[in-house]
């Protein structure tokens, strides 16, 4: 589903991605874990499409297409989804008008009919059921005054109902009680299926306790250092990432 | 009745002498001082940014009774469905198309019909001609002024419409419409004004606004002129103590618009809402004046103004708030953004505070900029393209204001105009 090959990638000139190879299959979820300023999240927001980042080297195939060539847009609509880390505030957009568009996006790339207020209201509502949300959030301005937490869950409600093949989960957990966090991972386990392919991107092995990983691979300085599976992030636990970075550090 | 001054201004033909009028001494000294000035060049501080060279070039004649088609000209009408409405068409009421049974405790209606209610005593006495050139032009040229009354106690639950009209000419007309509001003591009103209309015409409307003690009032004026068309109104509104106004300022249409709100707070312990949105896309050029004198003790007043402009449309704000030396306990917030939507589009903008109490809180802002890359990003990353996603994101910058509305077909119907003209905006080019 997604191949990613010796991919490099910078930000103002600095080197942030230094040669990532990894393959996530349908119906897989890979943890990536590493410790802070590692390029986890740029490697989430380069997937994605954000035009801060530049790709200098390397290539990334997304169901047989190159994800590099497209637009945010056009990813999102071939299946990929990213659950920002931090998600953004738009004042005077209601969600349900903001998901609206967006499903409806999807469905024209697809050939489908769009569907009109009253179709896109029953559908939505089921899905609101999983995450256990408040139905007058549809009606607030997306995320605005939303606490930590519902800022979380929301992202959570729009992968679900945006269906995607690729969820790209950003530092999901960060900024969550064990509650949330609960609430949160049972909304992606949900959408666990041998058609999806889930990346987890995360600093603490907390997360992976609830969505349990196929799995695990460390980043430290812009490359995968190690891989393995569920078992390698509860080792990260309880010894941290220093053993890892150390020997980073003389492999350079 | 001759003029007994040499004009030097082009609206001699305008001015209108009704000898024994009850204005008849008012009308003499706004003309008299209108001739001395003239049209004001960009060398006024006061109309730096906005030239009035092109409009100057225009001979308008006074605008001709006909009959009304029923069309509220090239914009789309407000319609509220329960509203009292007044219609003025080409300067002359409308009776006819005007709702005829008005509720207990409020006088509407225009000066032959009212010309007995004590308010009208109140006329004229507020609005500072010498420092509104334009102001002292209506009050030359007005025809029949209008007059809403809510005696003191009346809650008005029906909105006011007072809708004013310009039909397409084969000359270039000028109308001057005039309103005097008076929200008696402990009285509740909302009103809505608005002006439209179709090809090259001139308004330069005045309304005069008095909120009585604990009087409260949401005024909404939409100014939805023809794009040929030039709109330059002034609205001078006075709080009594523990009074609310709330003036709602949105100017979506003409060639060249300038609105001037001033606003005196002449009691403790009011409330003074200021909520503007202007739109100026293609060759329009919209400049929004207010000043709010804060000349008692204990006055917090709330002032956001927010732009889009696009192609090669002009913005200008110019927001000054003047506490007097009285004015302690003054609790004075002013917002103004503007959005820039291509690298034509211009603002101007200025707030000014100036302050004569120490012990006030008054803070102002200004933005202009571009959509934020951010929000777009998250737009995109959920599937909506680019020039939705901008669209989208404008719409929502200028909707953030229009909720301030409590006329919810008001609302609705701006909205709905701001989508249509954001989704027709070139997307701008990524950097």
């Amino acid at each position: 589903m997604l191949k990613i090959s010796n991919l490099h990638a910078s930000v103002e000139d600095k080197k942030i991605l230094k040669g990532i190879d990894l393959q996530v299959n349908a119906g897989e979820v890979h943890a990536i874990m590493g410790p802070n300023g590692s390029g986890k999240s740029t490697l989430a927001q380069v997937l994605a499409g954000r035009d801060a980042y530049e790709v200098t080297e390397g290539s990334v195939e997304f169901l047989g297409q190159d994800l590099l060539e497209m637009a945010p847009e056009e990813r999102a609509r071939e299946g990929l989804f990213l659950a920002f880390q931090y998600p953004v505030e738009i004042p005077g957009v209601s969600n349900a008008y903001f998901l609206r568009s967006a499903v409806n996006a999807v469905r024209k790339h697809r050939g489908e009919p769009e569907l009109d207020a009253i179709q896109f209201g029953k559908y939505i509502r089921e899905k609101m059921k999983l995450l256990d949300l408040d139905p007058s959030l549809l009606n607030r301005s997306v995320n605005e005054g939303f606490s930590g937490g519902e800022k979380k869950r929301n992202e959570i409600f729009h992968m679900a109902v945006m269906e995607p093949k690729l969820c790209v989960l950003d530092e999901t957990d960060s900024g969550l009680d064990i509650d949330a966090l609960k609430i949160v991972a049972d909304g992606v386990n949900a959408l666990r299926s041998p058609d999806r392919g889930i990346l987890v991107v995360t600093h603490y092995q907390r997360l992976l306790n609830y969505i349990v990983p196929d799995f695990v691979h460390v980043l430290v300085d812009g490359r995968i250092v190690k891989s393995g599976d569920k078992n390698l992030a509860l080792e990260l636990e309880e010894k941290g990432y220093g053993w890892l970075e150390a020997e980073a550090a003389a492999r350079a | 009745m001759a003029l007994a001054l040499d004009s030097r201004t082009p609206f001699q033909k305008l001015y209108r002498f009704d000898a024994g009028a009850p204005w008849e001494r008012l009308r003499r000294t706004a003309a008299e001082f209108f001739e001395s000035v003239g049209v004001p060049g960009t060398k006024n501080e006061e109309w730096r940014f906005t030239s009035l060279r092109e409009f100057a070039e225009h001979e308008f004649a006074p605008a001709q009774p006909r009959d009304w088609d029923g069309r509220f000209g090239s914009a789309d009408p407000i319609v509220v469905q329960d509203a009292l409405r007044l219609v003025v068409v080409d300067g002359v009421f409308r009776p006819d198309a005007s709702s005829p049974d008005i509720p207990a405790g409020l006088t509407v209606g225009s000066w032959s019909q009212t010309k007995d209610d004590p308010a009208w005593r109140r006329f004229g006495s507020t609005v500072q001609v010498d420092r509104h050139p334009f102001a002292a032009l209506n009050t030359a040229c007005f025809s029949e002024p209008i007059l809403v009354h809510a005696a003191p106690g009346a809650t008005i639950e029906r909105p006011i419409h007072l809708a004013f009209v310009s039909q397409r000419s084969d000359a270039a007309s000028a109308v001057f419409p005039r309103v005097l509001v008076v929200v008696g003591e402990n009285a509740e009103v909302k009103i809505l004004e608005t002006h439209s209309g179709d090809g090259t015409y001139f308004t330069a409307p005045v309304t005069e606004v008095f909120v009585d003690q604990n009087g409260r009032l949401e005024h909404t004026k939409v100014q939805q002129d023809s794009l040929d068309a030039f709109h330059i109104g002034h609205v001078r509104a006075t709080q009594e103590a523990g009074s609310v106004y709330a003036s709602n300022a949105v100017s979506f249409g003409a060639r060249l618009s300038r609105n001037d709100i001033d606003i005196w707070l002449g009691g403790e312990h009011t409330e003074t809402w200021l909520n503007g949105a202007y739109m100026a896309f293609g060759e329009q050029l919209t400049d929004n004046h207010t000043r709010l004198d804060h000349a008692m003790p204990n006055c917090h007043s709330f002032q956001v103004y927010k732009g889009i402009l696009g192609g090669a449309g002009a913005g200008v704000f110019n927001g000054k708030i003047y506490v007097h030396p009285d004015a302690q306990k003054t609790d004075a917030k002013q917002t103004n953004k503007a959005l820039l939507l291509s690298p034509q589009a211009t603002i101007n903008t200025k707030p000014q505070l100036e302050i004569f109490a120490d012990d006030v809180k008054c803070t102002h802002g200004a933005t202009v900029g571009q959509l934020e890359a951010d929000s777009l990003f998250y737009l995109r990353s959920r599937g909506i393209g680019l020039a939705e996603a901008q669209a989208i994101l404008t719409y929502a910058f200028l909707a953030e204001v229009l909720e301030k509305i409590s006329l919810e077909e008001v609302r609705t119907a701006l909205e709905r105009v701001v989508f249509r003209q954001v989704a027709k905006v070139e997307p701008m080019p990524e950097e």
